[in-house]
């Protein structure tokens, strides 16, 4: 006998999507609102919200802001009196936008540059969850020209063409420990696209009340010739070849919103959007790596998402000529199921809270700010697939603020 | 303007609020009543009677690295947040750090392992190896390797057994059994995980007794059961609670499932086609083809015996596996019948005492078939399962903190305590040469 076969058997890297990744900052007139505002044609943020709104714009415009997202997630195992927090980062998510049209004309150019996924978690190299994962830094940016046509003066269509630019690094430690005790780790950094479209119309009734049907395309972003590096012990290097590529691919879910728009004074509108966000096209990842990792050449986890759905009721009241106050109050429904929670995604349904300013102190310029703040529910769980077992609590915390030019 | 410098102030304030409200921000929180109380039981000196297991023996010998993360000593630290005292172990010095030596991965090349031996640095009588170094200190792991429950009775076992004779005074040597021992610690807890050799090292001898050597028998089983029960009644006198534990099912270890005979027929066919048939000689004498069902020693890897001679060793019937080799089918039978009847014994008297119950038995079997704990695969396979260390008996870092939070659980279970549980990711595996 010459041999012992040795098989290490190490569970495939994760990467898990859920609600937690879908970032609801595209505006910050509709964050001060919880997000919503579908049903209103409020700014050039339409162009995200609902392209079938944008040609009711009264000028054109071009907008720029940042929400600086601070995603503050903790831990603590089951049985364990320690609780672990990620570190202190700050994801920016931001947005983009421009619409153009000849004045009262039946039509209007946009263009949205926005980050409606991404995510951000540091939980360091040694907490007690490092097996499933250490980190990660996950940029969805969509760049969305689009086009708005009035068909009625009451009824706007309007499509935009998506294509997205998504950025991932995951990292995490391998259960192999080092001649000094220390665990393995493996990164995979790659960069893919994919392409969607964003649909919507606008239908202003005869009593001003108004609605929003809108509906936002899956995007299946290919990642090709992503690196994945391994850190390990030199004897088990034949088992995990340096200068590894994988691919994969991750199905970003369509979004299906339908809105309201209601005038309660000619300073006052409440806006409510409901929305059903497909995550079922989640169903497991795989990933193929150019060389067998660990005697294997792909990797496949069970994802099993539901559908979810988020509620969100917003105001905005004018104040005077120039200053406008927005708040809002939202609840959504994670898509995770139990027994598929993980650290990259610690979901859970949760809370949305939010309050916004504008202030246009001349016709052609205006500021907007917005605090977005989500308590997301406790949840304790066990992995089906890690075995990583304890409680997430999560909040999260994102201030605002875009500058606008109108002419 | 006046109005707009106004709104400016009003529109800067908010959002130094929101800032403050931002950093400030409200970390989330995790209500947890771990660690809160320590239920009926009085941690305040806890005492861990036991064999190697207790001692944190691993990698074939006793060595200051192993012996730090004991299990024992894990569940100490924990039962520190539920009034538990200090705990002191026999550690060897920095010096004696190697103990009585131990064995390491010295190398793997494409799945084959070299085991180096590291040679110890605790033996007083080196280079003859008999003696460890002394220690005198107090002592609460009082985990001998290779305690036996009926050699626990015998006052000689206490100077033929180096790690008992290193922490016995010169008058204990040979006059104190180890059941007398343990009943001077004054404790107010005990966990009691003792019994595996009785049957392993029956087992690990091929399931062949050597009638000089004690600890190749098995212990008969009403004696286990009387033995056992001065075990509890002794450590329960003054109304102690305590946990004892189960024994694992010695023929599921790395040691007796990693040289399979299939494995080893696959690797002489790949290197003779004409070999047909693994041969073992029985526990009855018989000479037979060998089938999974019997268990290989690991020893037998690096034996240098296999498909040697004129007559292929263990490829032909008249030069087979000798039975000192071999736990056959039917001695596996007769292991498991002891450790099931043992078990039996263990359960009833510790539910008639009301202790806790730590089914290591229980949890062993679910080892064997692998499970995913925090993120970790652990499984009974050699070197990689990561449970089991180099020796394929005793346990690695992460088995131990895996059995104490098995301990934690049934302590906390029967007791209403919260002792928290053990962090199975900050501890180590096999480690691999880099």
């Amino acid at each position: 006998m010459k041999k012992i076969l040795l098989s290490v058997l190490l569970s495939a890297p994760l990467w898990v999507l859920g609600q937690g990744f879908q970032v609801n900052l595209q505006g910050q007139k509709q964050i001060g609102m919880a997000g919503a505002g579908s049903a209103l044609a409020l700014d050039e943020a339409s162009v995200f919200f609902n392209p079938g709104a944008v040609t009711f714009l009264e000028k054109n415009s071009v907008s720029a802001g940042v929400n600086p997202l601070l995603f503050k997630s903790a831990f603590q195992q089951s049985g364990s009196n320690v609780t672990e927090n990620v570190k202190n980062k700050i994801a920016p998510p931001f947005e983009f936008y421009a619409v153009w049209g000849p004045k009262s004309n039946k039509w209007k150019l946009g263009l949205g540059v926005y980050t409606p996924f991404g995510g951000l978690v540091d939980w360091g190299n040694d907490w007690s969850g490092k097996y499933s994962l250490t980190s990660l830094n996950l940029k969805a940016i969509y760049f969305q020209p689009t086009l708005s046509i009035k068909i009625t003066d009451r009824i706007g269509i309007g499509a935009g063409f998506v294509y997205n630019h998504g950025d991932v690094n995951l990292q995490r430690a391998l259960p192999v420990n080092y001649p000094d005790g220390r665990s393995g780790h493996v990164t995979l950094d790659g960069t893919g696209k994919g392409y969607g479209w964003n649909a919507g119309l606008y239908i202003k009734t005869l009593s001003n009340i108004s609605f929003a049907l809108v509906h936002k395309s899956k995007v299946v972003t290919k990642l090709d010739g992503g690196t994945a590096e391994f850190d390990v012990p030199n004897s088990l290097r034949s088992s995990f070849p340096a200068g590894n590529t994988f691919n994969a691919e991750l199905p970003l879910p369509a979004t299906t919103s339908l809105g309201v728009g209601i005038p309660l004074s000619k300073s006052t509108a409440l806006a409510f959007d409901a929305s059903w966000v497909q995550w079922h096209v989640y169903q497991d990842l795989t990933f193929n790596y150019a060389q067998p990792v660990n005697g294997s050449s792909q990797t496949k986890s069970e994802r099993n998402y539901h559908d979810g759905s988020s509620f969100k009721l917003g105001i905005n009241h004018q104040a005077s000529e120039k200053l406008a106050l927005r708040a809002g109050v939202g609840y959504a429904f994670s898509p995770v199921q139990d027994g598929y929670v993980t650290p990259e995604a610690p979901d859970a349904n949760r809370y949305i809270l939010s309050a916004g300013l504008g202030y246009t102190p001349t016709s052609h310029f205006e500021v907007n700010a917005s605090f977005f703040f989500e308590d997301v529910r406790s949840r304790k769980q066990k992995n089906i697939e890690t075995g990583l077992d304890g409680t997430f609590k999560t909040l999260v915390y994102a201030p605002g603020i875009s500058l606008t030019y109108k002419w | 303007m006046v109005g707009e410098i106004t709104m400016k102030k009003y529109i800067l304030n908010s959002f130094v609020a929101a800032a403050i409200l931002f950093t400030a921000a409200c970390k989330p929180e995790i209500e947890t009543p771990a660690g809160t109380t320590a239920g009926q039981a009085n941690f305040s000196k806890y005492i861990a009677i036991g064999n190697s297991l207790t001692s944190g023996y691993a990698d074939g010998g006793l060595y200051l690295e192993g012996q730090k993360v004991a299990y024992p000593n894990l569940i100490a630290a924990k039962m520190a947040t539920v009034g538990g005292g200090n705990f002191t172990s026999p550690f060897f010095t920095d010096a004696q750090s190697n103990g009585s030596g131990y064995i390491s991965l010295s190398a793997l090349v494409n799945g084959t392992p070299t085991l180096t031996p590291v040679p110890g640095n605790g033996w007083r009588d080196a280079p003859t190896n008999t003696r460890l170094f002394k220690y005198s200190g107090e002592i609460q792991n009082l985990g001998i390797p290779g305690m036996r429950v009926d050699l626990a009775f015998a006052p000689a076992f206490s100077a033929a057994n180096p790690f008992f004779e290193r922490i016995l005074t010169d008058a204990q040597v040979g006059a104190t059994t180890y059941f007398q021992y343990v009943q001077t610690k004054n404790h107010t807890f005990f966990s009691l995980w003792l019994g595996n050799n009785d049957v392993l090292g029956y087992a690990l001898n091929g399931a062949v007794t050597v009638p000089t050597d004690p600890t190749t028998t098995l212990t008969d089983k009403v004696n286990f059961s009387s033995l056992y029960a001065n075990f509890l009644n002794a450590l329960t006198a003054g109304g102690q609670k305590g946990v004892v534990a189960t024994i694992p099912d010695v023929t599921s270890i790395p040691y007796f499932n990693t040289v399979k005979p299939s494995l080893l027929l696959a690797a002489a066919k790949a290197a003779n086609p004409a070999a047909q048939a693994l041969f073992i000689q029985t526990g009855t004498g018989a000479v037979r083809a060998a089938t999974d069902e019997d268990l290989i020693r690991l020893p037998f890897q690096s034996a240098g015996l296999f498909g040697q001679g004129t007559i292929p060793y263990g490829l032909h019937p008249l030069n087979p596996i000798e039975n000192k080799w071999v736990l056959d089918k039917d001695e596996v039978a007769k292991v498991k019948d002891y450790v099931n009847s043992y078990n039996s014994s263990i359960k009833s008297l510790a539910t008639s005492k009301g202790l806790a119950i730590a089914d290591t038995y229980a949890y062993f079997n679910q080892v064997k078939t692998g499970l995913n704990i925090q993120g970790v695969g652990i499984n009974a396979a050699f070197i990689s399962g990561g449970a089991f260390s180099l020796d394929g008996i005793h346990l690695t870092p992460r088995g131990n903190a895996v059995i104490a939070n098995v301990f934690i659980d049934a302590i906390n279970a029967k007791y209403g305590s919260t002792i928290p549980t053990v962090d199975i990711t900050q501890y180590r595996g096999v480690k691999f040469p880099n």
